[in-house]
């Protein structure tokens, strides 16, 4: 241990305890990456906060002893947004797992970050209750982790993300002060610092406090399965049920290499069909039954095959147990995978995945894709062998260039996974120096030292090198004929 | 003696980003689409829909066009925009302002709406944040830091939204309420009844208000519902321009937890409520002050995007 690093070491265990401090090598391995695990680094400490207080005192350690912290929660993430900085300090946030309060005439849950998303719904599920945003990694990943990457999950189509559900943060600030956003009520005045924190992955500074929106659960769900022979014959039918003005809680697309993986490892009993698509319906019973009526006709009218409506709990879980098992499972058929996380305009979708496909050819390696079709969200699954060698670079090509296909589409880098290290050298592809420039101003107003998560969000010569990729100007931008965001 | 200021109506960013620059480099103050500055920035020819994505449910406008216009095309395609506060103003004003109004209750507000913008800083830098897609976690959301901003920190010159479909049908129920002590077993109530509501407001002291959007079928199946469980009566759709009239006349705007509702029925004499946002429209100024902590932060903010302090909120 360095010299500084020790001082630091005794400083934190003096503030904050023994039993609230990690210094040792074999400790700190665990927290040395995230679910972004091919990048790893070991933090100089690694602090267990159990109050706000605590992470205020962790934070001004950080600025008496000149290093940066890194918020973690359940480390799911997967764009390396909680990875280490080597000589920093990590301050995880799990063991603030408290449920605060349960406000139910309000319809609000007050909690501390490290409580699971899942735990929040299981809390208030008793009273016909429940919290929307779902992402498929609920049962572990943490409220704060939420609130950092703006998380969503299958049904946020309806729903929305986790930035329409949290009323009120406490923040601790890069310099150790607290402030408070929002509240239970959703009047604020004043620039809405609460949505632009929401997603900021933890360079901004650290929630300890976060007040949830709840909502009451369906009376009515529905959830329907259509097989097509082609995928795009499934977008088709996604845009049609967006066009009858149906608003579905979550429209998932599986093609069929990620089928056959998803059937042969949890036995979901899908049909064999080139595409899969999923729609779940819910709201009143009337509502949905009269919007199952005009999904079914819709499948019809695109001569659908094996249509199923879910008859009960269980059928409907077993419709989606291959949809959330589909990552897994390609990860059997192959030895290593890449999930891409990018987002077309829905209208867009057959167009991209053609280009997918092609690209697919063009570099050899097969890519399953599974999707968040009803918000353009694609999970292009890249297969690869680590042990080939070339193999690797190959598929982190052709992952970046199905990005680059993604923006010229008048898309988005990442839909829910966010920026992190993962992401950050490409955040050019889709911003301008001085769209960049703008944003490196909003992070100095909170962060003048760069003190939370550095390294992350932005591109930087060190992580980039001299030459970060170019922004490309769309042709139709050029001609002025289309603007980009 | 009040200076005559000078108005300038750009037609494009680059416009705008010229303005300010001059603006400010003959240390002039200015104001967006408001009176106050030494230049008044007006967004009167930025009024445009540069693309309406239908299949997408997307829209992408400039910021000086009126809700009531942008309506107006929407609807071609029976699509909308959710938002509808009083007075029809325009999507710019609807955005620094962080405009609702009762359709707030189940669709949000501009912040929930907006998907991405492009803005001119005082130093006349353009910048975008966000995008056009429905779902986009890449950089900061700009969008939502000029949300409620107040034009302090730039000019909005272009902004896309999401938008939903237009109802079949729109209908509205209501249910008498005079006494605080009955609120809460109604609203309980009407909670437990489930109903996708598109807005919830209670004109006090006086009936509780619900609007129902959806197919005919549909739509009657809920004011059945709540006229059966609550004694509600099916009224005229008119009652929401009562609604309207007391947000736009309100002379202070209250926050509270849902579920203090009671206590501020008890303090109001006179209120349009929205019970679920835990919003009051009152009849008396409130005051209601910022920690210190806030006010730094939103101070060191305006020192990032507007150092030299051009603009005048
Ligand atoms: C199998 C799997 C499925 C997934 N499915 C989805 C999905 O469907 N939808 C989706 O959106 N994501 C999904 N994810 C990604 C991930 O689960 C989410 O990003 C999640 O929100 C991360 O939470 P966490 O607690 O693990 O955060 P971490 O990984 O620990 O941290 C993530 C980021 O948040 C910051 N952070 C953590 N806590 C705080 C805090 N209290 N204050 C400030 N910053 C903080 C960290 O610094 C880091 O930048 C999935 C991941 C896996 C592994």
């Amino acid at each position: 241990m360095k010299r500084g690093e020790r001082e630091l070491c005794e400083a934190a265990v003096a503030a904050l305890g023994r039993e609230a401090v990690i210094s040792e090598l074999e400790q700190l391995r665990t927290y040395e990456c995230d679910g972004l695990t091919g990048t790893r680094v070991v933090p100089a400490l690694v602090i267990l906060a159990n109050s706000t207080q605590h992470v205020q005192e962790a934070v001004r350690l950080c600025n008496t002893y000149d290093v940066p912290f890194v918020a973690r929660g359940a480390g799911t993430g997967l764009s390396g947004g909680a990875l280490p900085v080597a000589d920093g300090i990590v301050i995880s946030l799990q063991r603030m797992n408290r449920i605060l309060e349960i406000d139910l005439e309000s319809e609000r849950v007050v909690v501390e970050p490290g409580v699971t998303n899942l735990a929040v719904t299981q809390a208030v599920a008793g009273h016909g209750y429940y919290y929307a945003p779902d992402p498929s990694s609920q049962q572990v990943c943490t409220i704060g982790g939420n609130v950092a990457e703006n998380s969503g999950g299958a049904h946020c189509l309806k729903y929305g993300f986790t930035v329409n559900h949290v009323t009120a943060l406490d923040v601790v600030m890069p310099d150790g002060s607290l402030v408070q956003l929002g509240g239970k009520s959703l009047h604020t005045s004043g620039p809405d610092l609460l949505g632009t924190f929401i997603g900021s992955e933890g360079t901004l500074g650290i929630a300890t406090q976060v007040t949830l929106r709840i909502l009451r659960k369906p009376d009515s769900v529905c959830t329907l399965l259509a097989g097509f022979d082609s995928v795009d014959g499934a977008g088709e039918a996604v845009s049609d049920v967006i066009a009858a003005g149906v608003l579905a809680s979550a429209m998932e697309i599986m093609d069929r290499l990620t089928l056959e993986a998803a059937e042969a490892a949890v036995s979901a009993g899908y049909p064999a069909v080139e595409a899969l698509l999923l729609v779940e319906l819910d709201g009143t019973s009337d509502q949905v039954e009269e919007e199952t009526e005009r999904v079914l006709e819709i499948f019809k009218r695109l001569g659908a095959s094996e249509v199923r409506v879910a008859k009960s709990d269980a059928e409907r879980a077993l419709f989606w147990r291959g949809r959330k098992a589909a990552f897994a499972a390609l990860g059997r058929v192959s030895p290593n995978y890449y999930v891409q996380d990018g987002v077309v305009p829905r209208s867009k979708l057959p167009a991209v995945l053609r280009r997918i496909g092609e690209l697919s050819e063009e570099h050899g390696l097969p890519v399953g894709n599974v999707f968040h079709a009803g918000d353009g969200n694609l999970h292009p699954l890249v297969l690869y062998d680590a042990s080939i060698p070339g193999d690797l670079a190959k598929a982190e090509r052709l992952a970046e260039e199905i990005l680059v296909a993604c923006v010229e589409a008048g898309g988005a880098l990442t839909g829910e996974h966010g920026i992190g290290t993962d992401k950050a050298c490409s955040m050019p592809l889709m911003f301008s120096k001085d769209d960049l420039a703008v944003m490196a101003r909003l992070r100095r107003a909170f962060d003048p030292d760069g003190r939370a998560n550095p390294g992350k969000l932005f591109p930087t010569p060190r992580l980039c090198g001299e030459v970060p990729g170019p922004y490309r100007e769309h042709p139709l931008e050029k001609a002025g004929r289309a603007e980009r965001f | 003696m009040q200076n005559v200021s000078e108005r300038v109506e750009p037609r494009s960013a680059e416009d705008a980003s010229l303005a300010l620059r001059e603006a400010g480099n003959a240390g002039m103050s200015v104001s967006l689409d408001r009176p106050g500055g030494e230049v008044v920035l007006s967004t009167a020819r930025l009024n445009r829909v540069l693309e309406h994505e239908a299949t997408d449910l997307t829209c992408v406008v400039e910021p000086g066009i009126r809700l009531s216009e942008l309506d107006a095309v929407l609807a071609r395609h029976e699509q909308r925009l959710v938002l509808d506060p009083p007075g029809d103003p325009t999507v710019g004003e609807c955005i620094a302002q962080a405009m609702s109004g009762p359709r707030r209750h189940r669709f949000g507000a501009v912040r929930d709406l907006i998907l991405g913008v492009t803005v001119v800083l005082a130093d006349g830098t353009i910048a975008s944040s966000g995008g056009k897609v429905v779902k986009n976690v890449a950089g900061y959301d700009l969008a939502k830091l000029f949300c409620g901003a107040q034009g302090t920190l730039g000019l909005v010159v272009r902004a896309a939204f999401r938008l939903h479909p237009r109802p079949e049908t729109t209908s509205t129920f209501a249910v008498e309420l005079v006494r605080p002590r009955d609120a809460r077993p109604l609203l309980t109530g009407l909670s437990t009844l489930n109903l996708p509501l598109g807005a919830l407001d209670l004109l006090w002291p006086g009936r509780l208000i619900g609007l129902v959007e959806g197919s005919a079928r549909v739509a009657q199946a809920q004011l059945d519902a709540a006229a059966q469980a609550l004694g509600a009566r099916h009224v005229d759709n008119d009652i929401w321009e009562r609604s309207s009239e007391r947000q736009l006349q309100a002379a202070g705007v209250m926050a509270f937890a849902p579920s203090d509702l009671g206590e501020v029925l008890q303090s109001e004499p006179m209120a349009l409520i929205r019970p679920s946002l835990g919003v009051a429209y009152v009849e008396r100024p409130i005051d209601s002050p910022q920690s210190p902590g806030l006010i730094h932060l939103e101070e060191r903010i305006r020192e990032q995007f507007d150092p030299g302090r051009v603009l005048v909120g």
